[in-house]
């Protein structure tokens, strides 16, 4: 048989249809809930994988983590708190609109958006996987400090309103994650010899803490207000085709960041979503209303972390090596089913590949399915009073920190975070900048340190490579640019001599 | 006044239970076992297929619980730290149990623990790029010496069995190798793809998955495996170096003798399990099992070993 149409039988097949829904379902609901997040939900379908025909235990895998990518978007909407990191750029605008009532729309926009990043992914993944996994290969740890350093202008690009403190903020998320263990040379950093601080401090709780406590902890401060509940409109509402219609640039600008992102190992779904707002915030005419509940920040985030779906099953499938941990958890289980991921499977193994592709674009259907259906349902919590809502939320939360790890450690983490977020709130501190910082400091510094194994020492060398003295030049740029702008807008004459030495 | 008697006669009576539930047979009630890595490692999954198992022949509930971080020594002193008396156990893997101790203080020692046994043991290699220009560890030795300075050895972690075997290579051959650390395997093989290292130290299974992007140089291990025949071991090319990856059950010492047995029994029936060996199979890992006495012999003299190793490479803190 022709091995498109066996990829086309198998994802079709009873079994994997109702695992992409199982699947998708569950990586909703746990991309939801703040604390769980991709990792977790793929564990936990892991095992039920064992006993399952190859094609239904990959699509109840990848329904999870489609799922889940974009499960973490609505809670950033209706609660002002991130449900998995990947979200955290989604609660800019999204949070913001869902103020303003329009809590239907937002998951309007960032459902049609998750769907179509996937779906581009998808597309990425079968024209180009080969190719983009050689291109992978050509990031070696100098490269990742490039990307790493050039990922911190998003620092400065979404603290335009507070520039001082989102840099400071930033410094500090920096600094936080290099708590623990050192990664080279093992010694232990700012432990104070508390043992459970040697594994360093989770990204997870301090999400948690930072966003939802210290949101919940701004609230009970504020006047209880009972009234009102009303305004805000449940359901799910898509936005016309014409407020696209200026954005369709924006989205392909994301879709690509994400799949580019994705398709290197050891990055993921944060960066790219971080990346691709900081991208929308310099590019978008509409960049001035980002922050207050443009639909441009949603696309941005939204379809930028899905679009690595696709493209973090490219180095995993291409060459057997794993994007991130979740794609990690799913090597080790395609492993188990029998399957050998490497450059023989698009050699050998064509209509499993097809059947890959086809149960992605199910995941995707599936996954806009999920969120109109279910949008009613979340943005009713909205409509939950206070006193009970915060509760709630808070124990949910609590768990959900607890949860990673298994650690009481991360649950007074989670509560710090909380504290140090709420201060951050009063006083106009952004917190995005910190969290921006933590997800890149353990890839800056830890890639920097390898690139010096690499060149045995020198600084020097990393600026021999084209792709990552691309990335630096670009970084310079981007930090010049608003200077240059400045220069022109005083004397035009005069700032052109002075740019070209700035 | 009758609240107060109704509370404390209710807690007598909960104490009494408790005391009869002592008294009973081991074990009236799940044990959990604490498996130190995230869940679906190596680890994870065959703690996970012991489950079922080890529970049928103990007549009770096993849980399992991951407790992550600290690169397993945080799972591995939870263990080490709860009531000896059979009902939590840790799954604990070499690095945490042998090199970690040298590397820096750790809230346990080897003496914290009474051992129950060896659940696995999955033989190491030595692996390179496929076009790379050496076929055995004494070409690979007369690159380095060729070329000093040039080969770069990625590492799962510092301290970690892979960088025990490098280190001892390197001790061996009398050779300078620079140490890339990685945050695993998926990384390490990552780097050797991209060029960034040159060899690693995986699991052997690994080596029959990527056949065709790496080759291996020698199995570490004394004996050749007998579904790779073709995979001389590093002893018989000169270079006695045994690693393997592995990893046991352990309490907190002081175990009753009662509940030792039980669960001696219960892993060993677990590791001869169909469904068992069914998975080992598809890991392409051979099953291991020692019972309690051997095992703390092992581990003890594992101990002793990666110290002198770490200890020659400057390594060693006290």
């Amino acid at each position: 048989m022709d091995p498109l149409l066996a990829g086309l039988a198998a994802a079709f097949e009873p079994a994997s249809l109702l695992m992409v829904v199982i699947g998708t379902v569950i990586g909703v609901l746990v991309g939801v809930l703040p604390g769980l997040g991709s990792v977790v939900g793929i564990t936990m379908v892991l095992p039920f994988t064992y006993g399952m025909p190859q094609t239904a235990s990959i699509a109840l895998m990848l329904g999870v983590f489609c799922g889940s990518c974009y499960g973490g978007s609505i809670t950033a909407i209706v609660l002002n708190t991130p449900g998995t990191p990947q979200a955290a750029a989604t609660v800019l605008d999204g949070y913001p609109m869902a103020k303003r009532g329009e809590a239907d729309l937002a998951i309007g926009w960032v459902t049609a958006a998750s769907t179509l990043g996937g779906l581009f992914s998808v597309l990425i993944l079968i024209l180009a996987a080969p190719q983009l996994a050689a291109f992978s290969l050509q990031f070696t740890p100098i490269e990742y400090f490039a990307l790493g350093i050039f990922s911190l202008t998003c620092i400065a690009n979404v603290s335009r309103d507070a520039m001082a403190k989102g840099l400071l903020a930033g410094m500090a998320g920096l600094f936080l994650a290099t708590i623990g263990t050192d990664p080279v040379t093992g010694d232990l950093r700012f432990t104070f010899d508390v043992f459970e601080l040697s594994s360093g401090i989770e990204l997870v709780p301090v999400i948690v803490g930072l966003f939802a406590f210290s949101e919940m902890f701004v609230r009970t401060a504020e006047r209880l207000d009972l009234g009102g509940a009303e305004r805000f409109r449940v359901g799910f509402r898509l936005p016309p085709l014409r407020e696209w219609r200026p954005r369709l640039g924006i989205l392909l600008r994301s879709c690509l960041i994400g799949s580019f992102v994705g398709a290197l190992p050891g990055t993921g779904a944060a960066t790219a979503s971080f990346i691709a707002y900081s991208e929308a915030k310099r590019v978008s005419p509409r960049r001035e209303r980002m922050g207050h509940g443009e639909p441009d920040g949603l696309i941005a985030a939204e379809s930028s972390n899905n679009a690595v779906t696709g493209s973090a099953l490219v180095p995993t499938l291409a060459l057997g090596v794993p994007g991130d941990p979740v794609t990690a958890v799913m090597l080790g289980a395609l492993v188990i089913q029998g399957v050998a991921p490497g450059p023989q499977l698009f050699i050998d193994q064509m209509p499993l590949v097809y059947a890959i592709f086809f149960v992605l674009i199910l995941c995707n259907i599936v996954m806009f399915a999920t969120g109109a259906l279910g949008a009613p349902l979340f943005t009713r919590v909205l409509r939950i009073p206070e006193p009970l809502l915060i509760p709630l939320v808070m124990v949910i939360t609590l768990v959900g920190a607890y949860g990673v790890r298994g650690n009481m450690l991360d649950v007074w983490v989670a509560l710090a975070a909380g504290a140090v977020g709420a201060v951050m709130r009063v006083t106009g501190f952004p917190i995005a900048p910190m969290v921006i910082g933590m997800v890149l400091s353990p890839m800056i510094e830890q890639s920097l340190r390898q690139g010096l194994v690499v060149t045995r020492g020198s600084f020097l060398a990393f600026f021999e490579r084209p792709i990552a003295l691309t990335l630096f030049a670009l970084t310079a740029a981007i930090f010049l640019w608003p200077l240059v702008q400045r220069l022109r807008g005083k004397g035009r004459g005069k700032a052109a001599e002075r740019v070209p030495d700035a | 006044m009758h609240h107060r008697w109704n509370r404390l006669s209710a807690i007598a009576a909960g104490v009494m239970t408790m005391a009869a539930a002592t008294a009973q047979a081991f074990p009236d009630r799940p044990v959990t076992i604490v498996v130190p890595f995230a869940a679906g490692g190596g680890t994870d999954i065959t703690t996970r297929a012991m489950q079922e198992p080890m529970g049928k022949s103990l007549g009770t509930d096993i849980v399992v619980k991951n407790t992550a971080g600290a690169g397993g020594v945080a799972g591995v002193a939870e263990g080490a730290r709860t009531r000896a008396d059979g009902y939590t156990l840790a799954m604990a893997p070499v690095g945490p149990l042998t090199t970690q101790p040298h590397l820096r203080k750790l809230p346990y020692d080897l003496d914290s623990f009474d051992y129950v046994c060896l659940a696995y043991s999955a033989p190491s290699a030595f692996a390179v790029r496929r076009d790379a220009p050496y076929n055995t560890i004494a070409e690979l030795v007369a690159y380095a010496k060729k070329y000093p300075g040039k080969l770069t050895f990625a590492v799962q972690a510092i301290g970690s069995i892979p960088h025990v075997a490098g280190l001892a290579l390197a001790e061996m051959a009398g050779i300078q190798l620079s140490y890339l650390p990685v945050n695993g395997d998926g990384p390490a093989f990552k780097a050797l793809l991209d060029g960034t290292a040159d060899i690693f130290v995986p699991h052997v299974s690994f080596l029959s998955k990527n056949k065709e992007q790496v080759k291996g140089l020698a199995i570490l291990q004394p004996e050749r495996l007998p579904n790779l025949p073709d995979l001389p071991t590093a002893k018989e090319q000169g270079f006695d170096i045994d690693t393997p990856i592995w990893g046991g059950l352990v309490a907190p010492k002081g175990l009753p003798a009662e509940a030792k047995t039980k669960l001696e029994a219960g892993c060993k029936a677990a590791t001869e399990a169909a469904s068992f060996r069914k998975l080992m199979d598809d890991l392409a890992q051979p099953v291991a099992y020692m019972d309690g006495k051997a095992f703390e012999a092992y581990v003890r003299d594992q101990w002793t070993r990666n110290r002198r190793l770490l200890e020659s490479a400057g390594l060693k803190q006290e």
